[in-house]
């Protein structure tokens, strides 16, 4: 065992802390991306909370996992909440501007337009609900 | 996708084995013992040669009788899930190998690879080497037999009551 262990513990702290900040800065660029880009979707605020949803016709989780969480999601707020599908192979330059480096991709914008959350990957309902109730 | 037979997979010791995985080779590297890297890959081996979760074990004895930790039971193929295990366990001995050899930065920096791999598991519920199971069983190779649960996208955890 050697003597330089407190060392070793900062730098494993150091690493993880890379991992985590890492993690965070992603997801931070792509809500400020969202932020400026807000104006390419609506001409006017919905005034309540937003999905964006960047698919692909080709993306298998989408249409299996994340539609099904969307629908549901949907039946259960009904008029409360928009949700706004894109296709990424047809408007390349909104997945471009919005950042979107994967699909399926959801954006949660609260009712003033602020992108609040994003989601990399499938998102379940709950997941997605829990999001909403927090915005 | 085909009708397959699901099997009860109980998430909770796979849990319990990254999790155990991650904090000992944290361990591991904080007090620069390859010997305890060598212990990860060495229980991740008997793990896969029984076909269990390694570290199951503290789950089965400790964690679940006194109700620290409750079973997440899921209708999901057990197959990925050991494939996983086996990469790990080739990555922790090829670590540890290097770690032995003298090559710190290469053991060490496989040793952080398996911890990443383990922690979005078990904190992001993607499990990368099954993703890379599914992946090469759509290339039909041989042994590679299984398709991701209904509704489930490939490496991610299944959800409750997944069809069969």
């Amino acid at each position: 065992m050697s003597s330089d262990i407190p060392l070793r513990f900062i730098l494993a702290i150091v690493i993880i802390g890379l991992g985590a900040a890492a993690y965070w800065l992603v997801n931070h660029r792509l809500l400020m991306r969202a932020k400026h880009n807000i104006f390419t979707l609506f001409k006017k605020l919905p005034n309540k909370p937003v999905i964006v949803y960047f698919t692909t016709p080709d993306c298998v989780p989408c249409k299996t996992v994340q539609r099904p969480a969307l629908d549901k999601v949907r039946t259960l707020l009904g008029e409360k909440l928009q949700v706004i599908e894109i296709d990424a192979f047809e408007r390349p330059d909104l997945a471009k501007r919005w950042g979107v480096m994967s699909v399926p991709t959801t954006f949660l914008l609260d009712a003033r337009g602020e992108a609040r959350y994003v989601n990399n990957g499938v998102a379940r309902a709950e997941k997605l609900i829990e999001q909403i109730q927090a915005l | 996708m085909t009708s397959q037979t699901l099997q009860k997979v109980d998430h909770s010791a796979l849990k319990t084995n990254q999790i155990m995985i991650i904090s000992l080779n944290i361990l591991a590297f904080i007090l620069n013992l390859p010997v305890l890297a060598a212990f990860v890959a060495l229980v991740m081996g008997i793990g896969s040669a029984l076909k269990v979760p390694g570290f199951g074990i503290v789950y089965k004895n400790l964690l679940k009788p006194r109700g620290w930790m409750k079973p997440d039971v899921l209708d999901d193929n057990p197959e990925p899930h050991r494939f996983s295990q086996i990469l790990g366990f080739v990555f922790m001995s090829a670590g540890s190998l290097a770690l032995f050899l003298g090559a710190t930065a290469l053991g060490w920096g496989l040793v952080w690879l398996v911890v990443a791999l383990a922690a979005l598991n078990a904190f992001g519920g993607f499990c990368v080497g099954c993703a890379v199971y599914y992946w090469l069983a759509r290339f039909q190779l041989r042994g590679f037999t299984k398709q991701p649960p209904a509704g489930t996208f490939p490496g991610m955890k299944p959800r409750a009551g997944a069809r069969v």
